[in-house]
């Protein structure tokens, strides 16, 4: 499958805060509330298309267990994006949201775009952290920001596709060299503009789990 | 070339010695066809080591034994092993010149021996058995005056013998004509190991051989392969396999290896003896079956160790029955771990054998004492279970610690094998019974708490145990070994994957460079198969069959990591073909789950282990998981102050 560019992503946050939940809503939208604990790390992978060019995301969905942050630490290595994931009905996963800040700060590249999502959006009757507080932590620490619901699928399309948008201008105003892989992208060959379209489902629109 | 040996040996004055003292008028006469001219002390050769009254029973009556003298010879740096039958001292008439003639053991040079076997039967002497890496063995060598610790002791001085790492009892010389090796070759492994003298390689036939007897008047006729390699035996009558069948059924080949001349007659000479009792006896005898047949292509005698070992069926109720005594004691330990490491145990009765496996029941225990165990367990379970369920809502509202484990808990055991109907749906007690097992070990090991991939272990013991209290035991058991999986810091992952490192730069060090030169030596990308043990690599029954033949520990407490080994050799060509980097690494063994082929991979691993033997075992560092912790010497301290106290 062709691509101009392909984006390595790694989502991180708490356990139980719905990372791959989010992450099969977007490649496979749907939502499974029953699946199994991840261990390690699984992956992800689908074609979107920013401004008409065909770009794979290959997405890294880690545990969130502390005990399994020295082994999450060494999967940052080469990321171009960062799903930050925190659950709006459980305090406590927003409050540690510094230090798993502060992991891809020191273990990944400078310039790794974060996207701050707010997940469970969908069950604001229990929400326990505001939207408000959300967007003030994501000024504070240059995130972008997003409440979202792997359940419903509200806005998860949006927050992994406005992280590739941002990443794409990163490398059009030149912030990253493009060849050095370091910055978890890669230059594919299918980089024509215009010339992927539909084909391999590789618009953001039609989708599907690819690898 | 008439009869060079009488003259040698009369120039041995030792030996003339001992005829005198033996009374012995004749000396021993041969068979008159060419033969090794090395069988006696040549020029410049010392004799290290000599034992009268070594006999041999050429059947099974005592009555009939040919005494004779054993000596070791050594000239340069070689060292040489006689056995001359001493005719003065044969106690039956019916043995004749020829029997005697042939139990001879000329000069064998122990670059030709493979192992030496001892054996302590509880009544009677002791013995050994020498192996030649032909396959070949010596029949045993009975030491009526003693004296094979100071025999062992004399090899070991002059050239480089290891015990077994299976078997104690067992002391590995050479090992080149050693199937497995083939295997070992097979599996690419550097050449250091593969044809480097002695001493680094395990007897991996010899761990074969007893299933493999086993087999012996089954299906083994069209597995076996005729010779090439060695022109004396290639004439032998014995290929026909029926006859080969015979030849295992019976016993004592006594020959001379194949690059060394010998005689015709003799080769032809097939002793018939009853079948040994001892089960190990039998093993070398199985053991023949694969090195006579040497030219068996690499692949193929890999295929070969595995039908002869994993495709065993699985351990059934009635045979599992055999292993007990009448008040339930399992007999012999060994040979049940052995039987479930080849063949895994029928799901019906993994409810009794898991117990025993995890260290949860004792081999020497009573069907009576493992009742009453089962009843003073579950109230200790549920003394334990009491200590959260007690906690009141209030009090759990200051008690922030319990809080995070039961939520933690709770989230983790509606998302553990889900799809198995024994745990699916909604409310499902199953899930419920999980979620306190958990619970509660949390409180039983307060310090190592609840960590994710514990849910996972729980689960398939869940299932085959269906009782709470008998569960969570097993659970502590195999916390026992696993527990530092899931210590905060991770050190008992980091030691496993450093151990495992070790291993694959042992075993395969061109793969173990590329890893290196890769950045990729922290085997994060084995990290899911440690520490859950494989469990999201294979369907729910793979694992729990491979969980079970880990567990026996028979061939190393970590064969977990030959396992890994062994999975990575198998792509080992890709990997580094395709130059992957850490990342692709890492994606590239988590899509293997649902692909390995268990039991080649059990083969494999099984392999590598026994051809790794003890430089394998060297490489993982003492304590490293399963393996229980070295206490320190504080521990120590404590317990004896607290016997003090």
């Amino acid at each position: 499958m062709s691509y101009a560019y392909l984006f390595k992503y790694i989502i991180i946050g708490d356990t139980g805060v719905g990372k791959s939940c989010l992450l099969l809503q977007f490649t496979d939208k749907r939502f499974q509330p029953v699946h199994d604990l991840t261990i390690g790390v699984e992956f992800g992978a689908r074609m979107i298309t920013i401004d008409n060019k065909p770009i794979k995301l290959q997405i890294w969905d880690t545990a969130g267990q502390e005990s399994f942050r020295s082994i999450t630490r060494s999967y940052y290595r080469g990321a171009a994006g960062a799903l930050l994931v925190y659950d709006i009905t459980r305090r406590e996963t927003f409050n540690h949201l510094a230090s798993w800040l502060e992991d891809a700060r020191q273990h990944a590249n400078a310039n790794m775009t974060i996207m701050l999502i707010g997940n469970k959006s969908d069950l604001a009757h229990r929400r326990a952290v505001s939207t408000e507080e959300g967007e003030q932590f994501a000024k504070e620490h240059g995130l972008i920001f997003m409440e979202a619901s792997a359940k419903t699928a509200q806005n998860v399309e949006e927050a992994f596709i406005k992280t590739a948008a941002t990443i794409y201008k990163k490398i059009q105003d030149g912030v990253f060299d493009v060849s050095n892989e370091s910055y978890g992208i890669k230059v594919g060959y299918g980089g024509i503009p215009g010339s992927s379209g539909g084909r391999d489902g590789a618009s953001a629109q039609a989708g599907g789990c690819c690898s | 070339m008439q009869e060079p040996e009488l003259h040698d040996l009369s120039d041995d004055a030792d030996y003339a010695a001992s005829l005198q003292q033996g009374s012995a008028s004749t000396m021993i006469t041969r068979s008159d066809s060419g033969r090794s001219t090395s069988s006696s002390v040549p020029e410049g050769a010392e004799i290290v080591y000599s034992k009268d009254n070594v006999t041999i029973h050429p059947s099974q009556y005592a009555s009939e034994r040919i005494s004779g003298r054993l000596k070791l010879i050594k000239q340069g740096s070689s060292l040489f092993m006689t056995w001359i039958p001493l005719k003065g001292q044969s106690t039956n008439a019916r043995l004749s010149e020829r029997d005697r003639n042939l139990y001879t053991i000329r000069a064998v040079s122990f670059t030709d021996v493979r192992s030496i076997r001892r054996r302590t039967p509880t009544f009677g002497w002791q013995y050994i058995i020498v192996v030649l890496s032909s396959g070949l063995a010596f029949p045993q060598l009975y030491f009526y005056n003693g004296g094979v610790k100071e025999f062992l002791a004399t090899i070991k001085q002059h050239i480089f013998i290891v015990r077994s790492l299976e078997d104690a009892n067992v002391f590995l010389v050479n090992d080149f004509q050693n199937p497995l090796q083939k295997t070992l070759s097979s599996l690419e492994l550097p050449v250091y190991i593969a044809s480097g003298p002695s001493a680094s390689v395990s007897d991996g036939g010899e761990s074969s051989s007893y299933e493999l007897q086993e087999r012996i008047g089954g299906s083994i006729h069209d597995e076996i392969h005729r010779p090439s390699q060695n022109p004396g035996r290639q004439k032998h009558k014995s290929h026909d396999p029926a006859r080969d069948l015979t030849i295992h059924k019976g016993k004592v080949l006594a020959q001379t290896p194949p690059d060394v001349p010998h005689k015709p007659s003799m080769d032809a000479e097939i002793v018939l003896e009853p079948v040994p009792s001892d089960p190990l006896e039998h093993s070398y005898v199985g053991n023949m079956i694969m090195n006579i047949f040497p030219d068996v292509v690499q692949r193929e005698t890999q295929q070969h160790i595995s039908r002869y070992k994993l495709t065993e069926p699985p351990l059934g109720s009635e045979e599992w029955a055999t292993f007990l005594d009448s008040e339930g004691r399992v007999m012999d330990a060994k040979a049940f771990k052995t039987r479930i490491f080849y063949g895994g145990v029928e799901h019906t009765i993994r409810r009794e054998v898991w117990p025993f496996l995890l260290g949860y029941h004792a081999y020497d225990s009573t069907y009576a004492e493992r009742e009453y165990l089962k009843s003073t367990k579950k109230s200790a379970y549920e003394t334990v279970r009491q200590q959260w369920q007690s906690i009141s809502t209030e009090q759990a509202k200051r008690f922030t610690k319990f809080r995070e484990r039961k939520g933690l808990i709770d989230k983790d055991v509606v998302r553990t094998d889900r799809a198995l109907p024994f745990y699916d749906g909604d409310d499902n007690p199953n899930v419920n019974i999980l979620r306190d097992i958990l619970l509660t070990y949390s409180f039983y090991n307060f310090d190592l708490g609840y960590c994710q991939g514990m849910s996972d272990l729980l689960s398939p013991i869940l299932f085959v145990m269906e009782d709470e209290s008998e569960s969570f035991w097993c659970f502590v058991a195999l916390m026992e070994r696993l527990g530092p999986n899931f210590n905060r810091d991770q050190n008992g992952m980091h030691s496993q994957l450093f151990a495992l490192s070790k291993l694959v730069e042992l075993l395969d060090s061109p793969l173990h460079n590329y890893f290196k030169q890769n950045d990729c030596l922290n085997y994060f990308f084995c990290f899911r198969w440690v520490l859950i043990q494989f469990k999201r690599e294979f369907e729910y029954k793979k694992t729990m069959r491979l969980w079970e033949v880990l567990w026996t520990h028979y061939l190393s407490e970590h064969l977990h990591l030959y396992v890994c080994v062994a999975i990575l050799k198998r792509y080992r060509n890709k990997i580094i073909g395709e130059h992957m980097d850490f990342d692709t690494l890492l994606k590239f063994t988590n899509e293997l789950s649902g692909h390995i082929d268990l039991d080649a991979i059990l083969r494999d691993a099984e392999a590598l282990c026994i051809c790794a033997g003890e430089n394998g075992a060297a490489r993982i560092p003492p304590g490293t998981p399963p393996s229980l912790p070295i206490e320190s010497e504080n521990a120590l301290l404590y317990a004896q102050d607290d016997e003090v106290l």
